[in-house]
């Protein structure tokens, strides 16, 4: 038996990283398990997978979450304010299907940071940490696969369609806890994940000979070289036969099997079809879906695009919402739907907004997250957090909290350099119970 | 058992002594046989009354251990001119002396200057304020330095812009952030000692330097000396190198300031520190160094713009080490195994002629050597058959091909819509497959491409300028492709963790200001000329900034091409990063991970793995005049890119400092032609006839789902991430399920014909080990296989199904 198949998922990463120098590998494991039972999560987990709708561009606050209908036009911009299910709350208008719904979410409105650059504010929205020029952190997704690895032999990370940002990746992580990319996307016609199914004229009895096959000729060279991309490769290829074995696994990718009222319901578009698919997989069993939705770097024409863009995002985030609530899921599924920053608080010459990362606004749903609250305010023109400011940090530390993973926690990155999961970041009690 | 010994002699200063077969022991740390004592720094100069400097005296044991004895040694002055307070010296009178260490039987001295006694220095904003803020942390990008500033007060980011901040600091708030009548009631002075609620917290104490600095000068009524005052040239920071032994361990260091008048100061007390490693070497504000757990760190210091840093190893104590290591073959292996040396890390065996021959056409021709090779390689008994087999590579055309690839990844060789036409991009990249055919030196070729003007079509290099057209883009390219240099940061602020500032930025950019463009007779056609004119403007002070190399000198343009000017400069000998940054990048394609990594990231907070090795790669691609074969050459003989990829207990974790060779997965395109290549069965590739190989493929826009999903470069950016060689779960599913693998054995026939013409099954699996894994399956794998297969008659697929395992493979995908 190949011998990496004698290491745990946990080992197997610590041997990865042991770059640079350092402890003997015996020093290590110690070391590791001694960490491990310290940390051993002692968190009991409310949300089992996390579905991350990830709005890329910069999606306005003002015109979607956190209308500004008290405040002169040039703030509040041309769009209405509409009342939702959380009493003396408003959405923008463009949520008329959301607002109905808001008694199931939270949302925040006074996230901040401090990076107005696309790549560094997405590289602090989904890692929890500030881009730093000496180290490239794991993202969310790839955290969560490295320490719950995959269930139901579903990918524990699975990226829809693409894996979006580079900051989306396993960082200083083992590339072993990339996500899975399914290279179509769900929106099309006749969407189908690749390479999932058997190529023609291989049977089960002819493949699990291959399989065998493989297992002979890998033996030898496994034993000898014990290189961290190697054992990388061969993770994947232990994950892809568990997926192509199982045909639960394979149907969850499989949305043409979602009866067409449901796929009406979701809206047969880009929001709609991604989200369902999303839906389709944590009920499978995937750990961490990001989807991501449109382009929201509005710095021109704000209300046009966002009259544009937001009714598919409404009508589908509200479908999955009430759908995950209707099947018993929501309470276990965390849906988080954030971007990397907001948008100014006034509109400039072009009609549109610029880059703003003092305060905006992210929404949260299932999971063990409140039902119908708002935290936090940004004011009478959004300009900055008027209470309760929430960071990154607290953002992500709260999600952890919520899967059970203990954000203090620390992982190893190359040279043996002990990283908490997140630094500095607070479980945040207005958000989760 | 190897030969025990303990050295007794001065080891580090001959390198040749380091590569005999050597051995250490550190029973004898505890008495302490120095070789060698250092004081820092070097020279003292004291140019002001209260001017000073504290010394460091580092003394070097036997075994390569440093250890620092300030405390312990004997310190005298040899005249007048200044006295030793603790550690540090003071001025007394004016005039010259020497200070001696003495340590046991060892000496070592610094000299001192002392000018200037009588002179009482003045506060000033420039020396003594902002350094003060800067240390403090205000104008971090997390605090002041945001680009909103934070709660009411905003500084430039890490001070580029001290006119401003000097406005900021003095005309906003005025009597409460600075409070001339009442210094000590400034907020700028409240706020930092915590005497009124501070978002960033207490940041010092009353009787500090610091305080006492910001209130002399709001005292002296906020004093604007930044016309006139002197700059900062350069920062030293010593002692340069420490090995230290066991945690706990400390070593202080000093951080020294060169003024553009002349004269120095310990900056100890004002440069930020920092270490790119804090569990193995951490580096408190005082600069003590402490050590942690094994490794390697580089501990840093900021000053004014200039950040510079020192090596830190830590070894455990009572490490026991001895290493047998081969003689080594030229300049590359004494350079590396001096730092294996350094490290107590033993290098791994040398790879066997099957393991080498593999890797090496591979790395040199992306392909695999043909059965016959094999086996002709292995059984000749020539005892300098590798370094034959080296040269014959060399000349094959398809490394000219594989080379051509690479540059073209670094040059952007796409097609852009309205930019760069097919035919144009086409022309571009059979310039460059010409210029590696043809062994054109890479100075000269890539000197053409930076000035280049001309058509598109008769001058295929100007498509450079053509498929980027943003001139900040085009400046950023330059610096990052040719010299290794990201200089992004500083289009908006100083660089935080580089020499850069945005006056650098914008001088460098200035070279590109006057590049025009026009439609060519052929409507696929451009022109790209000099209009002679255009400016670079620097958005802070609005002003023009004149053509200026990085870190160096402005050059007269007058009259000519910026861009000749700049291309002479860039692929000059005496340029400081275009050689390094060429040879490390052909370093690190032949051994999998540069001597700086990434290989597009040269900056003072990303040091090379081996300063000695980069310099002796870059100075000889110089001496060879540029040409890539001799230096592949040497890399390939060296005993260092020989070794096995199995590794030793002392050098499993090491990634940075070439013990073993590193395991590397096949990159995209050498992947699909090494499958086309061992199933007979070839790919039609986009643009190009059946048979063709990816590497040929001109166009970054051009792939397919194998190419794309095994991290093929789209040549979107130069950024050498482009080219992605980490596994992914897509990988091993299109390998199992998709066509390529499958369809491809199926397709090639070569298990039927074979088995047509009469082979054994066992024949047939032999065939497929060695084309494909370069190696015969071991008795015991052959005998598996064969069970497995079964005793059929013509057992085409089962044996295909061999075939498939072995494409499947980790010893096939991975370069080993």
């Amino acid at each position: 038996m190949p011998h990496y198949q004698g290491l745990s998922r946990r080992s197997f990463l610590t041997v990865g990283s042991l770059a640079g120098l350092g402890l003997t590998l015996g020093d290590y494991l110690f070391l590791r398990q001694a960490q491990a039972s310290e940390s051993a999560t002692a968190l009991s987990e409310k949300a089992k997978s996390v579905i991350h709708i990830f709005m890329p561009g910069g999606m306005s606050a003002q015109e979607s979450w956190d209308p500004k209908p008290n405040a002169p036009i040039e703030y509040r911009g041309e769009l209405r304010a509409i009342n939702t299910k959380i009493r003396g709350e408003q959405f923008s208008e463009l949520l008329p299907q959301t607002a109905k719904v808001a008694d199931k979410m939270t949302v925040i409105r006074s996230l901040t940071h401090g990076e107005a650059a696309h790549e560094r504010g997405v590289h602090n929205m989904l890692t929890g940490y500030r881009p730093s020029p000496a180290l490239v952190y794991p993202s969310m997704g790839s955290v969560v696969s490295h320490e719950l690895g995959p269930r139901n032999n579903l990918p524990a990370y699975i990226s829809v369609p693409n894996q979006f940002d580079p900051s989306a990746g396993t960082g200083y992580l083992s590339s072993s806890f990339a996500p899975f990319s399914l290279g179509a996307a769900p929106e099309r016609n006749g969407f189908k994940v690749r390479d999932l199914n058997l190529p023609g004229g291989v049977d089960e009895v002819r493949y699990n000979r291959r399989r065998e096959l493989l297992d002979l000729v890998n033996c030898d060279f496994n034993d000898r070289v014990a290189a961290d991309n190697v054992g990388a490769m061969n993770t994947f290829y232990e994950r892809a036969f568990d997926m192509v074995n199982s045909a639960e696994a394979r149907e969850a990718f499989n949305l043409e099997a979602e009866d067409g009222k449901m796929r009406d319901r979701y809206g047969r578009n880009q929001a709609g079809a991604r989200m369902l698919l999303a839906r389709r997989l944590v009920e499978a069993g995937a750990r961490f879906v990001t989807m991501t939705y449109g382009g929201w770097d509005h710095h021109n024409q704000i209300t046009g695009n966002m009259r544009r863009l937001m009714p598919d995002f409404d009508r589908a985030y509200a479908a999955l919402l009430s759908d995950l609530d209707e099947r018993g899921l929501l309470d276990s599924t965390l849906v988080l739907v954030s971007s990397e920053f907001g948008r100014t608080p006034k509109i400039n010459q072009d009609g549109g907004r610029d880059h703003w990362p003092k305060v905006f606004s992210v929404a949260l749903a299932g999971g063990g997250v409140h039902r119908g609250s708002i935290v936090g305010s940004s004011g009478a023109t959004a300009t900055e957090p008027d209470d309760t400011p929430i960071s990154p940090e607290d953002l992500a530390t709260t999600v952890y909290h919520q899967l059970g993973i203990n954000a203090e926690k620390e992982l190893i990155a190359p040279g043996a350099r002990p990283i908490e999961i997140v630094k500095g970041g607070q479980v945040r009690h207005e958000i989760v119970g | 058992m190897k030969a025990v010994f303990a050295s007794m002699l001065p080891r580090y200063t001959s390198v040749a002594l380091a590569l005999a077969t050597f051995a250490a022991s550190t029973a004898l740390a505890g008495e302490a046989t120095y070789v060698e004592l250092s004081v820092y720094p070097p020279a003292a100069s004291l140019n002001h009354a209260a001017d000073y400097q504290s010394v460091v005296a580092v003394a070097k044991r036997a075994d390569g251990v440093s250890e620092d004895v300030t405390e312990q040694v004997e310190w005298s002055l040899d005249s007048e001119v200044a006295f030793l307070d603790g550690s540090i010296l003071r001025p007394e009178t004016n005039g010259h002396g020497i200070l001696h260490a003495k340590l046991g039987e060892l000496a070592s001295q610094c000299d001192v200057t002392v000018t200037g006694v009588e002179v009482n220095k003045p506060i000033s904003y420039r020396h003594d304020v902002i350094p003060v803020l800067v240390r403090a942390g205000c104008n971090s990008g997390a605090c002041h330095g945001s680009a909103r500033g934070k709660d009411g007060f905003r500084l430039s980011l890490f001070g580029f812009d001290p006119k401003g901040d000097y406005e900021r600091l003095t005309r906003e708030m005025t009597t409460r952030r600075i409070n001339r009548a009442l210094p000590d009631d400034s907020l700028l002075l409240v706020k930092a000692v915590g005497g009124v609620p501070h978002t960033g917290g207490k940041l010092f104490e009353h009787d500090t330097v610091y305080y006492e600095k910001l209130r002399e000068w709001i005292e002296s009524g906020v004093p604007n000396d930044l016309e006139g005052a002197p700059t900062v040239e350069s920062v030293e920071f010593y002692p340069p190198r420490v090995v230290l032994e066991g945690a706990g361990t400390t070593q202080r260091f000093v951080a020294i300031a060169n003024y553009s008048d002349g004269s120095t100061r310990d900056v100890t007390n004002l440069a930020v520190f920092s270490s790119n490693n804090d569990s193995v070497a951490k580096l408190d504000p005082s600069a003590l160094a402490t050590a942690g757990m094994r490794g390697e760190a580089f501990v840093m210091a900021r000053f004014d713009t200039h950040t510079v840093g020192s090596q830190v190893i830590v070894l455990p104590e009572g490490l026991e080490y001895e290493a047998e290591m081969p003689p080594p073959v030229n300049y590359i292996d004494e350079l590396v195994d001096s730092k294996l040396a350094d490290l107590r890390l033993e290098p791994s065996v040398q790879s066997t002629d099957a393991e080498f021959l593999r890797r090496l056409y591979i790395d040199t021709i992306g392909m695999l050597p043909t059965p016959e090779e094999v086996e002709q390689f292995v059984a000749d008994a020539t005892p300098d058959k590798r370094a034959k087999k080296i040269d014959e590579l060399l000349e094959r055309e398809e490394f000219s091909q594989i080379w051509g690839m690479k540059w073209a990844e670094l040059v952007l060789v796409r097609t852009e819509n309205n930019r760069v036409d097919y035919k144009a991009m086409f022309l571009y990249s059979e310039w460059l497959k010409e210029q590696m055919e043809t062994g054109v030196p890479l100075d000269k070729m890539f000197k053409e491409l930076i000035g280049s003007s001309g058509s598109s079509f008769d001058d295929p290099a100007v498509n450079f300028y053509l498929v980027e057209q943003d001139t900040n883009k085009i400046s950023e390219n330059v610096a990052q492709s040719f010299l290794g240099i990201r200089m992004q940061c500083a289009q908006c602020h100083n660089h935080p963790f580089d020499r850069w500032t945005m006056d650098d930025y914008y001088g460098f950019t200035a070279f590109f200001t006057q590049i025009s463009r026009k439609r060519g007779s052929d409507y696929r056609d451009w022109l790209v000329f000099n209009r002679g004119s255009g400016e670079s403007k620097h958005p802070v002070t609005g002003q023009n900034v004149p053509p200026k190399f990085l870190g160096g000198e402005q050059p007269d343009t007058k009259g000519r091409d910026r861009r000749e000017v700049v291309a002479e400069w860039v692929t000059s000998p005496e340029n400081p990063w275009f050689a390094p940054s060429l040879a490390n990048r052909v370093w690190a394609h032949f051994m999998g991970v540069g001597v700086v990594e990434p290989v597009d990231d040269f900056r003072v907070s990303n040091p090379p793995s081996n300063p000695e090795l980069l310099d002796a790669i870059g100075t000889h691609l110089v001496d060879y005049k540029y040409d890539l074969r001799q230096l592949v050459r040497d890399i390939c003989n060296s005993n260092a890119y020989q070794r096995s990829t199995v590794t030793n207990q002392s050098n499993e974790t090491d990634t940075a400092n070439f013990a073993h060779a590193q395991t590397r997965r096949m990159p995209a395109e050498t992947l699909l032609d090494c499958i086309c290549q061992v199933t007979q069965a070839p790919e039609k590739l986009p643009g190009l006839p059946v048979g063709s190989r990816a590497v040929e493929i001109a166009d970054g826009r051009s792939s397919n789902y194998f190419l794309t999903t095994f991290g093929r470069a789209r040549r979107d950016s130069v950024c050498a991430c482009e080219v992605k060689s980490e596994p992914t779960l897509s990988q091993a599913l299109h390998l199992l399920n998709g066509g390529t693998v499958h369809s491809k054995i199926a397709q090639g026939k070569l298990v039927r014909t074979m088995l047509d013409e009469g082979s054994t099954p066992e024949e047939v699996i032999d065939a497929i080990y060695l084309r494909c894994l370069a190696r015969k399956p071991s008795d015991t794998e052959r005998e598996k296989l064969l069970a497995a297969v079964g005793d059929g008659d013509k057992p085409v697929a089962e044996l295909e199904d061999v075939f498939w395992a072995i494409l499947n493979s980790r010893e096939f995908l991975f370069n080993h």
